[in-house]
């Protein structure tokens, strides 16, 4: 017998209604804001058109004018440096309070204050610590190290944690019923079954602070490539100069995506 | 001679019921106990209060005459070192290979600088080969853990315990998660230990049959409660409904060998 009644796939219901919404104002505002822009006489088309010539010339022609080569893989280095440093601090910080953060190794009531203090240590982002730590240190590479590191041990702290906490517990009480100590168990069992998520995670973290390093070589006068980045884009105006920069942070980026990958491989065959 | 005596133990989770309710019995060297029991009985917690890896709520329980209710750090570890533990789940370190696994059973006689760098003495070494060797996984002894299959991987468990050099074995069912022939393995190798090292053996089995081959002694418990404690010989199938609370027919049962024989 056929049943004549529609068959409904998605009921509505509070979070539905919420997501429609939601979606029909987001177009509603986008085209009314189209409309309505203040383009100060310039052709849309126009602007379109010395889009692509400025692509072209950032992308298509890079071009070294103001410094040499050599100075700028130099310059290159100083900000991998900064991003690398950043990341050790922070990741040798990380490991000794993630141990203490982990709910499996340590007291609960501490694994709380840690881990609250280390989620108000990352809601602050890190171009706002580092300028926190200028106040003291003054706006330049060492506020730049000061609050890189910070957030990088806040956010580690947390990854760190959790990849503990992912181990199975039966291996921490195998152990702790043969009579090993806390300090034992940490070394034979926890580290060697986690240390391939450690290392993603610090990967992951090198990347981020990597571009952090890029931009506060502008912002706070860190110095290295974002450095010069920022002359040659607001001070010299060159965007063949700038083309050849970005190439040059896009190499290095490749480079480490793929040496990542593979480390990581023959860790874990 | 008693290697083990609880007396009156009971423990409480938080709140809840009573999981042990005042459990004593004794267990001389030597001997080979069972304990079966229904799902949720108490047979876990009952193994973790005697090797302190829980604490206990009341009682206690005597190791070689000695009370070890409330014990020092120090104590403790040397208390944990002279009662091996087997698991369901192996718990082994996978990542790391056999022989690493074997030796942390050495942990608990260690200094803490030793244990973390992993510094194993000769003798030490020596000992895991020959315990692998007996075991016949001398041909994995580099292997990688997760590469076993879990026979093996039981049978590493198994070494590990060993080269403790324990008086007692713990083992909470060592072969739940085994099939037919790998278990009928670890059981021989668990009768063999008791038998040739006199070692005592006080194991957690879900399957009766296994039990009534292999122990000298079934202590069946129920709620946390001891609801009977005896030979294979003279256990029945009426004591048994009784441990698992059932009705006569509702379990699956096979006495066909023992009682044939007695
Ligand atoms: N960590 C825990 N916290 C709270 N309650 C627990 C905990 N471990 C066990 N229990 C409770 O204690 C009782 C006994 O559990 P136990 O694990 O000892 O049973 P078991 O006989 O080993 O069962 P199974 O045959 O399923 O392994 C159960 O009611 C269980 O829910
Ligand atoms: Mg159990």
């Amino acid at each position: 017998m056929q049943s004549t009644t529609k068959i409904i796939l998605r009921p509505w219901n509070a979070a539905t209604l919420i997501l429609r919404t939601t979606i029909i104002s987001l177009i509603v505002i986008t085209g009314y804001a189209f409309t309505t822009f203040n383009t100060r006489g310039v052709d849309f088309w126009a602007g379109v058109d010395m889009l692509g010539s400025n692509f072209q010339a950032l992308l298509l022609s890079p071009q070294l004018k103001n410094i040499t080569f050599v100075t700028m893989v130099h310059n290159l280095f100083i900000t991998i440096g900064l991003g690398f440093l950043t990341t050790i601090f922070g990741a040798a910080i990380a490991l000794g309070f993630a141990l203490l953060a982990a709910q499996n190794l340590a007291p609960r009531w501490l694994t709380v204050i840690i881990k609250g203090l280390t989620a108000f240590i990352r809601a602050v982002p890190t171009v706002l610590w580092v300028l926190i730590f200028a106040v003291s240190a003054g706006l330049g590479s060492v506020a730049a190290v000061l609050g890189m590191t910070f957030h990088s041990a806040g956010y580690l702290i947390k990854a760190y944690a959790e990849s503990f906490e992912e181990i199975d517990h039966g291996t921490i009480e195998a152990l702790k019923a043969s009579g090993a100590n806390w300090w034992q168990i940490v070394f034979q069992a926890v580290l060697p079954s986690s240390a391939t998520a450690l290392l993603s995670w610090t990967f992951l973290r090198f990347e981020i602070n990597f571009s952090t390093a890029i931009a506060m070589g502008a912002a706070a006068g860190a110095g290295g490539i974002g450095y010069d980045m920022f002359m040659a884009s607001g001070y010299y105006l060159n965007l063949h100069e700038m083309g050849a920069f970005t190439y040059a942070v896009l190499a290095f980026a490749i480079v480490l995506e793929a040496g990542a990958t593979r480390y990581k491989a023959s860790l874990s065959k | 001679m008693p290697l083990l005596h609880i007396a009156q133990l009971s423990k409480r989770y938080g709140t809840d019921k009573y999981a042990l309710d005042g459990i004593e019995f004794t267990v001389d060297t030597g001997e080979f106990v069972a304990i079966i029991g229904p799902s949720g009985a108490g047979k876990s917690t009952l193994l973790r209060c005697i090797n302190h890896m829980i604490p206990m709520t009341s009682g206690d329980v005597f190791f070689n005459d000695t009370s070890t209710k409330a014990l020092p750090a120090h104590t403790l570890r040397t208390h944990r070192t002279q009662i091996g533990m087997i698991f369901q789940h192996y718990n082994l370190v996978n990542r790391l290979s056999v022989i690493e696994n074997v030796l942390h059973g050495r942990l608990g006689y260690k200094s803490t600088a030793a244990g973390v760098m992993g510094w194993y003495s000769t003798a030490e070494k020596q000992q895991a080969v020959e315990i692998l060797q007996s075991l016949g996984l001398s041909d994995h002894m580099y292997k990688r853990c997760d590469q076993l299959s879990g026979g093996q991987k039981q049978r590493v468990g198994i070494a590990r315990a060993l080269i403790q050099n324990p008086k007692l074995l713990l083992c909470d069912e060592p072969i739940a998660s085994l099939d037919p022939s790998a278990a009928k393995i670890i059981m021989d190798t668990l009768k063999d230990i008791n038998q040739r090292l006199g070692i005592t053996i006080i194991v957690n089995l879900h399957q009766v049959d296994v039990a009534m081959r292999y122990a000298q002694r079934i202590i069946g418990i129920n709620s946390g409660k001891i609801v009977c404690d005896a030979t294979p010989h003279d256990l029945t199938p009426t004591i048994i409904h009784q441990v698992y609370g059932s009705e006569a027919g509702e379990l699956i049962l096979d006495f066909g060998e023992q009682h044939a024989q007695a």
